[in-house]
């Protein structure tokens, strides 16, 4: 201990002898770091914002294509799914999207169907957290995205025109009743509820038919042979299976974090190519240094030993700082442009705050893509330096 | 020891800059657990409100409906209006899902999100539409 106390002292004193260079290449690393870090923040808060978010999902969503895309499902068809054993509840969904020209940008228009007397009370309770207001109950009302009633700039009790299909220059005038907000902003920014009888008729759903289906089971385990027995049923079945979803988004973020974690790569190479170059060309002065401390007796083991806490100290000070760095960009700051590379953007763009994810991986990868190859780059020419003889280190350096 | 030894001196620097750190660490793991927490608290209120929506998606892009709900838009959706038509939305690079997230069941008439069970994800088919590849 109180030998490792000296070298550590040692090296410590080596450190502030060439305190420039130093401190350059611990800034670097610190920089790469909080790029590294960045990215892989912003990434796994990503996917545990997703993960947390799919216990309210219906087990099952059934959707019908024809010609490949996506078309309306008929009501026996969801009569049919409904008959099969296991299935909970069949409810026929009406949402789709609506051009608005006014923005110009799509929103998501969702019908509340009228039988769900449980639903509006379920959202008013959150409120203040998510909901603000009062859900929409008959036709004529509507519910807003924070973000789309902030770019319309209306507020409760105001009233907005929707452009019907087909309908050239009339409207149909929706009272604002309430508005998504907070927590819920992320998946709200460009959605607009409304009775179901109005997301219809702006739709061009005809009665009857529905957008998709959302299916609750009894046992949500049978999900996979329920949803294979569903795809058999009629021609064009598209069944999306909730518990899969995670892996979906998963993919989905882990992609784009990956590549914009490989634009990072000529970064990360050019920092260990500098760190290669500093490190492993030991200069005149540092040989001459080994050769005098081989000369008073040290081993080649405490030669490493100094060059190991030489690099671990401006590793975990530069890794350290990189993390705080990157912390505070991505929670703090919001992660200026890097947002928009990982995140894609928007006419309506939510106000989006990441919750922080406890991921222990963000660490281990920092720590295996740049602590371990910067310290490691250092032993090896200390090492070469370290078993010269004495002699030829002083003449050498003389 | 000399009084002029200055080892003790950088020792105790380094760990005043060790301390510092640490502290800095520390305040970023509080700063990480209350908004945690805070965000735990408001999960009854988000799922509330998620059960109106179409998905759990978030509303990252509004320009393209397979961007926008990628977890409900069918692998085809980007290419769908017209053969071989390119993906038209620039984001389409980064937002959408691969490819490798869904597969066919048998007979082709699915395309159903795989089951991730517990095995490595399967191989999406190519050649034969009945190959029973994404099976749960």
């Amino acid at each position: 201990m109180r030998r490792q106390r000296a070298i550590l002292a040692f090296a410590l004193g080596s450190l502030a002898r060439r305190g420039g260079k130093n401190l350059a290449v611990g800034a670097g690393l610190a920089f790469v770091t909080t790029l590294l870090a960045s990215v892989l923040l912003v990434t796994s808060a990503l996917q545990a914002e997703h993960a947390a978010a799919r216990g309210s999902l219906p087990d099952l969503i059934v959707q019908r294509t024809v010609a490949g895309r996506p078309a309306l499902v008929d009501p026996a068809q969801a009569a049919e799914v409904a008959s099969l054993p296991g299935v909970r509840r069949v409810r026929p969904r009406v949402w789709g999207y609506l051009f608005y020209p006014a923005l110009p940008g799509n929103l998501t228009l969702v019908g509340l169907p009228e039988d769900a007397d449980d639903l509006p009370p379920a959202l008013e309770a959150s409120r203040d957290l998510a909901f603000e207001g009062r859900a929409p109950r008959r036709a004529g009302e509507v519910a807003l995205g924070a973000a789309l009633a902030e770019r319309l700039a209306v507020g409760r009790g105001d009233e907005v025109g929707f452009p019907p299909p087909g309908t050239e220059g009339s409207f149909r005038f929706l009272r604002v009743v309430g508005t998504f907000v907070s927590s819920s902003a992320l998946r709200t920014a460009d959605v607009a509820l409304m009775a179901e009888a109005d997301a219809r008729l702006l739709l061009g759903v005809p009665e009857g038919q529905a957008t998709d289906l959302a299916v609750d089971l009894t046992t949500p385990l049978e999900a996979g042979v329920i949803a294979e027995r569903v795809g058999g049923m009629f021609p064009g079945a598209r069944v999306v299976d909730r518990s899969l979803l995670g892996r979906v988004y998963a993919l989905t973020f882990g992609t784009r974090g990956g590549l914009v974690a490989a634009m990072l790569l000529p970064a990360l190479a050019a920092f260990l190519l500098l760190a290669w170059d500093r490190l492993t060309g030991l200069d005149a002065r540092e040989r001459r240094e080994i050769g005098v401390l081989k000369a008073v007796g040290w081993g080649t083991g405490d030669v490493l030993a100094s060059r190991l806490w030489e690099n671990g100290v401006i590793a975990a000070g530069g890794v350290g700082v990189g993390l705080v760095l990157a912390y505070a960009y991505v929670h703090l700051l919001r992660a200026p442009g890097l947002a928009g590379a990982i995140l894609g953007w928007s006419e309506l763009y939510p106000p989006f705050t990441l919750v922080p994810s406890l991921d222990l991986g963000v660490l281990a990868t920092v720590v295996g893509v740049l602590v371990v190859p910067f310290v490691a780059v250092g032993l090896v020419p200390a090492w070469r330096a370290a078993m010269r003889d004495p002699h030829e280190s002083l003449r050498g350096a003389g | 020891m000399s009084p002029f030894d200055p080892a003790p001196q950088r020792l105790r620097r380094l760990s005043q800059a060790a301390g510092a750190l640490v502290l800095a660490l520390g305040l970023v793991g509080a700063h990480a657990a209350a908004a945690r927490r805070r965000w735990a608290q408001e999960a009854a209120a988000r799922e509330a409100a998620l059960r109106f929506l179409p998905s759990a998606d978030l509303a990252l892009s509004s320009t393209s409906r397979w961007l926008r709900h990628p977890a409900l838009a069918e692998p085809g959706a980007p290419f769908a209006d017209a053969p071989a038509l390119l993906d038209p939305d620039p984001a389409g690079a980064l937002l959408a899902p691969p490819r490798s997230a869904f597969a066919e069941v048998p007979g082709g008439t699915v395309e159903l999100v795989l089951r991730a069970s517990d095995g490595p994800p399967a191989r999406v088919p190519t050649s034969s539409p009945s190959s029973s590849s994404g099976k749960p």
